[in-house]
């Protein structure tokens, strides 16, 4: 993750004090289903690396967005091997991305939390606490 | 902002009261990512913006069809599944009129390339910062300001500064002052009047019909229109599309030729830029952009010349000549800084014009080519003036084109701004300054500095030279330039003419251009003495052409003055930022390149701060190649704001005038103030025209300066 995230943390305030936590598991929705998508396509329209390629542009644009820099990177690779019409090189790109993915997931479910079971005793602006 | 965000208030929408534009602005925001949506609207709250979203490109077409006051800016991604980003950012600027924004993840320069000639406003990348969209709301101010000047929009107000408002009248000056000149530009002439005063000098005779009536009631160019308007602009041919005839050919009902003109200058030059063969020379003015650097250049220039008042005359001649071609050479201008918008602009001048720095490239040089150069960077606009203006004198070019290179460069950056101003200077035909429009050809520098401050040099160029009668048109080949670059700043110019006094080239013509002289450097050698003489005066450097040949760059005066040497020209493409002027400065001769200061201010949007880097050029003489330099390299960024170069192109005239590099101190602050006065056109008159007046106090605050800059000339 990179400062892209921290970014999108300022953002959160009072009058959106989730909004870390809803992006993310926005992201998380979206990028699996762009995934699959991806993976869809490589099984429907093999070698078809430019379809491939504008599936990975979007999943690019939302890591990018929310900062999960490990997958950006991927994604890059990813596109990189399309350009090569690098079949392998792609199908190994995927499947990191999967695997960060699952990471990134696990970790900032862990962040969250934590941040919850903080909050209350923080600020009182966190509306958790019950 | 009296008029206070005129969208608001019309719009009546959410009756939001704006009390301070930015605030409250109304963003659409179109992505197909839901992620990045989300983070979008966010963010843009966070602005202050009030924001819409929507995830499919149709929706977001239909909400701006059934009420387009209902936003001020959109923002769109480039790739999405229901329609391609890039026709959704034609579709809105064609119909509705309004700023958009690209975003995407792909930022390659190609992609980035597209986006502007489809006529995006800025092109951002993702993830998308704060900072960046802090930043949108001046697009939205810019193109009402163009808008403005065009179709005689009462008002953005709101956007305008107040500044502005002195630029406007400044505008009204201008046009007013050229009536007579060419129907042509009458139309345009009107646009500016449309807010200033103008009043009397309105009636100049040419159509100032239009301009009297303030408010037009807008044209809504519909896809169709859009298309009759260009295949009628390819079957003219660009050099040919005068809004007249144009305006024949698509043979469509209670479409005047005023809206025709506007929306050549209008941002849609691009477009038609693409249709028509973009030949090297892309004197078409493709570059809609808005015109309206030009004409503030014009105005500029007209104020310029009203500003010295010995230059009355020159006024007069400008005004009659110029209205015309300030308007074109504005609209031009103006173009340029619609190409402005973006890098793209400056990138090009600086690419394209300098690159060119072969001599013959820079037939634009010659103002006509300079012309292309403009288009260059977008010059589109340019190119639109510069048809005009190519009618001037660009027709001098010929000799110029020595200049090649400085006028390359120049030209080609400048070039849109020059073009016009030549065009300007050619107006006033009277003026030898010619040379202006010319001088820009001589040396491109001429052209540069026509272009470079455009806005401002326009006015200079044409006011100068009818004081000096053009400042020399002598060296015409190169001197020409610089006279006619000189003249522009009319005041300036006279003040360069008569430091020149050997140089012939240098003609630069204190007015603003006389920078130019120096354009013609290289070639012009004798221009470099010239140009030192010419506003830019830098009697050595005037623009560094001398120096390098082509200093031209520099002596634009404000933003041509660069760099002389087609190598500086480059310096001079940034002026398309700005710096222009300052290229010339780089060509050593910093000192003569005040104008870069000009530069920038004139780019005072974008630019100054390159082009104050120019300006050093001023005063700085010999060591202001540093200065020249640095303002160059910053006002190449500002390069889009084109306009804001000539400014400063004017003052460096100012300054250069002075020999005094004096202002090699004093250009830096000037620099400053130019830029900050990007409205401060009128600044720049004054303080070229104070430049004239003295040298020194050039020094001092550019932005002032800009009179006695014109003064200086």
């Amino acid at each position: 993750l990179d400062e892209q995230f921290c970014q999108i943390e300022d953002l959160q305030d009072e009058a959106s004090p989730n909004f870390a936590e809803e992006v993310v598991s926005l992201f998380f929705k979206d990028s699996a289903r762009l995934m699959t998508n991806i993976e869809q396509a490589i099984e429907k329209n093999p070698r078809d690396f430019n379809r491939w390629d504008a599936h990975m542009q979007q999943l690019k644009g939302s890591c990018s967005s929310i900062g999960a820099s490990r997958m950006k990177n991927e994604c890059t690779s990813f596109r990189n091997s399309c350009g090569d019409e690098n079949d392998e090189g792609c199908m190994r790109s995927l499947q990191k991305l999967k695997r960060e993915h699952g990471v990134l997931r696990q970790k900032l479910g862990s962040y969250f939390q934590l941040l919850q079971q903080a909050g209350p005793a923080e600020t009182a602006t966190r509306p958790r606490g019950a | 902002l009296e008029s206070a965000m005129r969208p608001e208030e019309r719009n009546g929408v959410a009756g939001r009261v704006r009390d301070q534009f930015p605030v409250g602005m109304r963003v659409l925001a179109v992505d197909d990512d839901p992620v990045c949506l989300k983070v979008l609207e966010t963010l843009l709250r966070r602005c202050q913006y009030h924001v819409t979203t929507t995830n499919q490109a149709v929706i977001a077409l239909r909400m701006l069809r059934e009420n387009r006051d209902l936003f001020d800016l959109v923002i769109s991604d480039v790739h999405m599944p229901d329609m391609d980003g890039f026709k959704l950012l034609e579709l809105v600027g064609l119909e509705m009129d309004l700023p958009v924004i690209m975003l995407s993840v792909n930022g390659e320069t190609k992609t980035v390339m597209k986006g502007i000639t489809h006529g995006a406003c800025d092109y951002l990348l993702k993830p998308v910062r704060l900072e960046e969209l802090r930043n949108i709301w001046q697009h939205v101010v810019r193109r009402k300001f163009g808008n403005r000047e065009r179709a005689n929009v009462d008002g953005y107000e709101e956007c305008n500064r107040p500044s502005n408002a002195d630029f406007d009248n400044v505008h009204s000056q201008i046009t007013c002052g050229s009536p007579d000149q060419s129907g042509r530009p009458s139309k345009k002439r009107k646009e500016y009047h449309s807010d200033e005063e103008d009043e009397g000098e309105e009636s100049n005779g040419q159509e100032n019909d239009d301009s009297s009536a303030p408010k037009k009631p807008r044209v809504v160019w519909s896809v169709e229109l859009h298309r009759k308007f260009v295949a009628a602009v390819n079957h003219l041919g660009i050099d040919k599309a005068v809004p007249k005839r144009i305006l024949e050919l698509m043979n469509v009902d209670k479409l005047t030729r005023e809206n025709v003109a506007s929306h050549l200058q209008a941002r849609h030059l691009p477009t038609l830029f693409n249709l028509s063969s973009t030949g090297p020379e892309e004197k078409n003015c493709a570059n809609v952009m808005e015109l309206s650097d030009e004409e503030k250049y014009r105005l500029y220039l007209k104020r310029l010349s009203a500003v010295a008042s010995q230059q009355a005359s020159i006024v007069a001649a400008l005004g009659g000549s110029d209205p015309f071609m300030r308007m074109g050479a504005f609209e031009g201008l103006q173009g340029y800084q619609g190409f402005t918008s973006s890098a793209a602009l400056s990138s090009f001048s600086s690419q394209g014009l300098l690159n060119r720095n072969n001599p013959t490239s820079f037939g634009i040089q010659g103002i006509s080519v300079s012309r292309p150069i403009q288009i260059a960077t977008g010059n589109s606009t340019i190119s639109h003036s510069i048809g005009d203006a190519n009618k001037y004198h660009l027709s001098l070019p010929g000799t110029s084109n020595r200049q090649g290179n400085l006028a390359h460069g120049l030209a080609t950056s400048i070039g849109q701004v020059q073009l016009p101003q030549k065009w300007i200077q050619e107006e006033t035909q009277d003026f030898s300054t010619f040379i202006s429009g010319n001088g820009m050809v001589n040396s491109v520098p001429g052209t540069l500095r026509s272009v470079t401050n455009s806005p401002l040099l326009q006015q200079d160029l044409v006011e100068c030279r009818q004081p000096k009668g053009v400042i020399q048109p002598s060296s015409s080949a190169n001197s020409e330039r610089l006279e006619g670059t000189v003249g522009v700043s009319s005041s300036l110019m006279d003040s360069h003419v008569s430091q020149q006094s050997g140089l012939p080239s240098s003609v630069f013509s204190a007015s603003a251009l006389p920078m130019n002289g120096s354009f013609g450097s290289t070639n012009i050698a004798k221009l470099g003495a010239t140009s030192s003489g010419s506003t830019n005066i830098c009697p050595s450097n005037d623009l560094r052409v001398a120096r390098n040949n082509e200093v031209g760059a520099s002596s634009f005066g404000s933003v041509i003055l660069l760099p002389p040497d087609t190598a500086q020209t480059e310096k001079y493409l940034n002026f398309g930022g700005g710096s222009s002027l300052r290229h010339n400065m780089d060509g050593g001769n910093a000192d003569s390149l005040v104008d870069p200061k000009f530069m920038w201010s004139s780019l005072p949007t974008s630019q100054a701060p390159s082009t104050i880097g120019s300006h050093h050029p001023l005063s700085q003489r010999p060591s202001n190649g540093s200065l020249g330099i640095k303002m160059i390299e910053q006002t190449s960024a500002s390069a889009s704001t084109t306009a804001p170069q000539t400014k400063i192109d004017m003052f460096i005239s100012g300054d250069m005038l002075m020999p005094k590099n004096t202002s090699d101190s004093s250009f830096p602050r000037i620099n400053s103030e130019l830029s900050s006065s990007s409205c401060s056109f009128d600044g720049l008159l004054n303080s070229i025209i104070k430049v004239e007046k003295d040298d020194a106090s050039f020094s001092d605050d550019l932005g002032c300066d800009f009179y006695s800059l014109g003064a200086c000339i």
